[in-house]
């Protein structure tokens, strides 16, 4: 593979990791936005591959195995098993609707190119260029967090946070060490499983999986 | 050699406050207090090292806190603290053994005690800022602890040891903001870079740390408005806490003003000392004005500090301002008569606050009005609490007396200072001298006659034992060192002389010559103390003979006993005597306006006819009016603020998340 071509794949996935971000804000079905994150993580998995075949890193390339794994796989089928257990569930009534947050996740966008003009000014070079996608995708990840009623929902938007970091990570330091991307992923996928449960115990007991009804416990 | 004394003072308070929270509950008040009394001594060792040979030492070390590192320093002004302070934490650790024993002591408790000591004994040695602030918020800290240790026991605690963090908070605030700006225009934290810089730097900066750091340090030693926490913690914290924190972390407020104002910043302006001085008037005359009125012991013990508090602020004042007049002789007699007035008051406050608890400790109550007889069940407790009671009230042959006279010379001698303004408050602080001096007296006589005298009002005072042996021990070292300056204040004089000189920057000639008595040599004014008590003593000698000797009627022949405070009554009982609350009255209705007492009256009547009342019900309260007047508006201010606040978060995950999701942004949009 040339350099120009691997480049190309590249900046395509990371291009698919922030355009993936937006979707999520646009689907209101649950199961797209589960596609979606396996779309991203697979994304995410050939842009590590294709650095390690760039740098010959095996350790990297053994990271995107595990990235393609973990993100691409065990954590959409883990999700898909929540929705499944309610089928027909759709985020209804987000706390901010869709037009409005295409159009917050544009300025998003906007925000992260000119915060990361800063990063990307000390080491030009076309992998860092690629930086404030990742950014990007971590603002609009938080920003599904705040606007999203759904637990599921909610479990997306931490996700997108996290392949957000996870880009940064990969365009900035060329390659995460093994143990750390390791630690990361199992950390994710905890988090996935205890989110997972959680979901499921809320419709048990209170017979929806809305957040915004839980103030009660507040007092 | 005073380096390693007081070091080892340090180490071992803190290795009893260590113990106190380890040992088995059967050793651990014990072991805690034998270790306090050590370090105590050690402290005092090296403080007295300091003091009488004139030599500060200091030392600097980087391991200890990150970045700044520990300077200590210890000159004569902050060993005259220590060693105070060492005495008094003798007394209390003594005192702390018998106190505890009725009940197994928690390990907090136990180890509040030396921990607050260590920090005691901690922060007149502290020589750079970031030092300071880490002692004096240490202190602020376990003082707290050692206040809420019978908070379960009694829930009123709480409120009190809110009112005191709330204050001292303050205090620490406006003291930080002040020094902080002071180091960064003297080139340096450390108290010896800012000193050298005293000369180099403009009015109003000088001006607004002195302004900041008197607020704070006049919050710690409850000068009024400031003095609002003191009625409330110092009653409502253990006894020897209480004595701790009116005989020695009051002193810490004063220590600080001296510090800072003259040694840090040189002395400055009059009007600071002048301001100085019109908050202790002030203070002294309110603080007696409520000692007079209250029927609480402890509380008309803490509003008492506020007054010796008061008077001490006086002469720190006024000798400021004589020595911003260029006044030197007269500044530093009027500094000295301060600061012995200062170790006075810990000896003679410390051993009426051991007292007021020894008389909880037996009859179970602090209220006046409950007490009575108690002369008859506890003699040893009646006897030391009549010394402090008496050298308080400034009686020749005790301390008080010494001090108080000490002080009314220098405030009359700076008459001839040539400055309307400065003998305008010499002229107050007389005044105040006198009226607090009269309010004082009634004060304790109050506590004496009502407490001690007379028969007792309720079965809690009647079953009244004596208490333990190392309560009275506690207690009698106290009082021992109110009768010992009082008969020859000589003693202490050289050691004060160097204190004094240490508190006004370059120094201050020494106005008293070196002997028994008090002697001011070129000012013309001397007493002898030892003199008027041998002279008091023979004179009630020959009195009695004489009386023993004198023919006599037959009817006088025959003795006839009476309690005392019982108006000679052949038939008396305790609803008839005197409480504290009538004895107080006169006053209360003199001074109305200040004290604004609440009565609440009711009278019930008999069915048959309203001339016959059936039953009559009293009810008084003499709240403060200054935390009425002035503390209400702010904290129903604060509450609502508060409330305001609460319905931020109101459960909702998603504002939470938004919350950070804006600062986020926020943020960016700054660096961006």
């Amino acid at each position: 593979m040339t350099a120009g071509a691997a480049l190309d794949v590249v900046e395509l996935a990371a291009g698919v990791v922030l355009a993936g971000a937006v979707l999520a804000l646009w689907r209101k079905d649950l199961r797209a936005l589960i596609s979606v994150l396996a779309l991203q993580g697979a994304a995410l998995a050939s842009l590590a591959a294709v650095l390690a075949v760039g740098d010959g890193d095996v350790g990297l390339g053994v990271v995107a195995g595990v990235v393609l794994v973990t993100k691409g796989l065990v954590i959409p089928g883990l999700l898909t098993r929540v929705v499944r257990a309610d089928p027909g569930s759709r985020e209804t009534a987000p706390l901010v609707n869709v037009p409005a947050s295409l159009v917050a996740a544009a300025v998003l966008v906007v925000l992260s190119y000119l915060v990361a003009g800063r990063l990307t000014a000390l080491f030009p070079d076309p992998l860092t260029r690629l930086v404030p996608l990742g950014l990007a995708t971590v603002l609009v990840g938080v920003f599904v967090l705040v606007t999203r009623r759904k637990a599921v929902s909610q479990i997306v938007g931490l996700l997108l946070v996290d392949n957000g970091v996870a880009l940064v990570a990969f365009l900035l330091t060329a390659g995460v060490p093994l143990l750390v991307e390791l630690g990361t992923s199992l950390d994710v996928l905890l988090v996935v499983v205890v989110l997972q449960v959680l979901a499921t115990t809320m419709r048990a007991r209170f017979g929806h999986v809305d957040l915004d009804q839980l103030r009660e416990l507040h007092d | 050699m005073s380096t390693t004394a007081y070091l080892v003072g340090l180490g071992a308070a803190g290795a009893a406050a260590l113990l106190g929270a380890i040992l088995p509950a059967r050793r651990r008040l014990f072991g805690a207090a034998l270790l306090s009394a050590a370090a105590c001594l050690a402290a005092l060792a090296g403080a007295g090292r300091v003091l009488v040979s004139g030599h500060p030492f200091s030392l600097h070390t980087a391991q200890v806190l990150p970045l700044t590192g520990v300077d200590l320093s210890l000159d004569p002004l902050g060993a005259l603290f220590v060693a105070t302070t060492a005495v008094v934490g003798l007394a209390a650790a003594c005192y702390s053994v018998g106190y505890g024993a009725h009940a197994t002591p928690s390990r907090t408790a136990t180890a509040a005690l030396p921990a607050f000591l260590a920090t005691l004994l901690l922060v007149p040695a502290a020589a750079s800022v970031a030092t300071f602030m880490v002692a004096w918020e240490l202190m602020a800290l376990t003082s707290l602890l050692a206040l809420l240790t019978e908070h379960r026991r009694r829930p009123e605690t709480r409120d009190a040891a809110q009112w005191y963090a709330a204050m001292t908070h303050v205090g620490a605030a406006a003291i930080l903001l002040g020094l902080v700006l002071l180091a960064t225009h003297a080139g340096g934290q450390t108290f010896s870079a800012i000193a050298a810089h005293r000369g180099r730097r403009s009015v109003p900066l000088t001006s607004a740390v002195f302004v900041l750091t008197l607020l704070g340090f006049a919050s710690k030693a409850g000068a009024v408005p400031l003095h609002v926490w003191l009625p409330r913690a110092h009653p409502e914290a253990p006894s020897p806490i209480s004595a701790l924190m009116s005989g020695a972390m009051v002193n810490l407020g004063i220590y600080g003003i001296l510090r800072v104002g003259e040694d840090l910043l040189g002395g400055g302006q009059l009007w600071w000392w002048l301001l100085v001085a019109a908050l202790g008037v002030v203070s002294a005359v309110f603080g007696a004005l409520h000692a007079a009125a209250s029927t609480d012991t402890k509380r008309l013990l803490a509003y008492s500090t506020v007054d010796n508090v008061g008077l001490v602020l006086v002469g720190v004042g006024a000798a400021g301002a004589l020595a911003a007049g260029g006044e030197r002789l007269l500044a530093g007699l009027v500094l000295l008569a301060a600061l012995f007035h200062l170790v006075n008051h810990a000896l003679f406050k410390g051993c009426l606050f051991l007292g007021a608890g020894a008389l909880q400790h037996a009859a179970g109550t602090r209220d006046l009005d409950r007490l009575g007889g108690l002369a008859r069940k506890m003699p040893a407790t009646a006897v030391l609490f009549a010394v402090g009671a008496l050298s308080i009230s400034a009686l020749p042959g005790l301390n008080g007396f010494a001090s108080e006279w000490l002080l009314l010379q220098g405030l009359l001698h700076g008459f001839a200072s040539h400055s309307a303004t400065t003998e305008a408050a010499l002229l107050s602080g007389v005044a105040a001298l006198a009226i607090t001096g009269g309010l004082t007296a009634t004060a304790f006589v109050k506590a004496l006659g009502v407490g001690f005298l007379g028969q007792p009002r309720t079965e809690g005072a009647r079953g009244a034992r004596e208490v333990g042996p190392s309560m009275l021990a506690g207690m009698a070292l106290l009082a021992g060192g109110c009768v010992v300056l009082g008969v020859v204040p000589g003693v202490a004089l050289p050691v004060l002389d160097r204190a004094a000189a240490a508190g006004l920057p370059g120094g201050a000639p020494s106005a008293l010559r070196v002997g028994l008595g008090l002697d001011l040599a070129s000012l013309h004014g001397a007493i002898e103390p030892v003199l008027l008590v041998t002279g008091l003593l023979a004179g009630i000698l020959v009195i009695w003979g004489a009386l023993r000797l004198a023919p006599r009627h037959a009817e006088l022949r025959r003795p006839r006993r009476a309690e005392a405070w019982g108006c000679g009554r052949e038939l008396q009982t305790a609803r008839m005597e005197i409480t504290a609350t009538s004895f107080a009255e006169p006053l209360q209705r003199v001074f109305a306006d200040v004290l604004r007492p609440d009565h609440d009256l009711e009278v019930t009547h008999a069915a048959e006819s309203r001339y016959f009342p059936e039953a009559i019900s009293f009810h008084q309260r003499v709240d403060d009016a200054i935390e009425r007047v002035a503390y209400g508006p702010v904290i129903a201010a604060v509450a609502w603020w508060g409330r305001l606040a609460r319905r931020v978060p109101n459960g909702s995950v998603h504002r939470y998340l938004a919350f950070g999701f804006a600062a986020l942004v926020l943020i960016l949009v700054v660096l961006a």
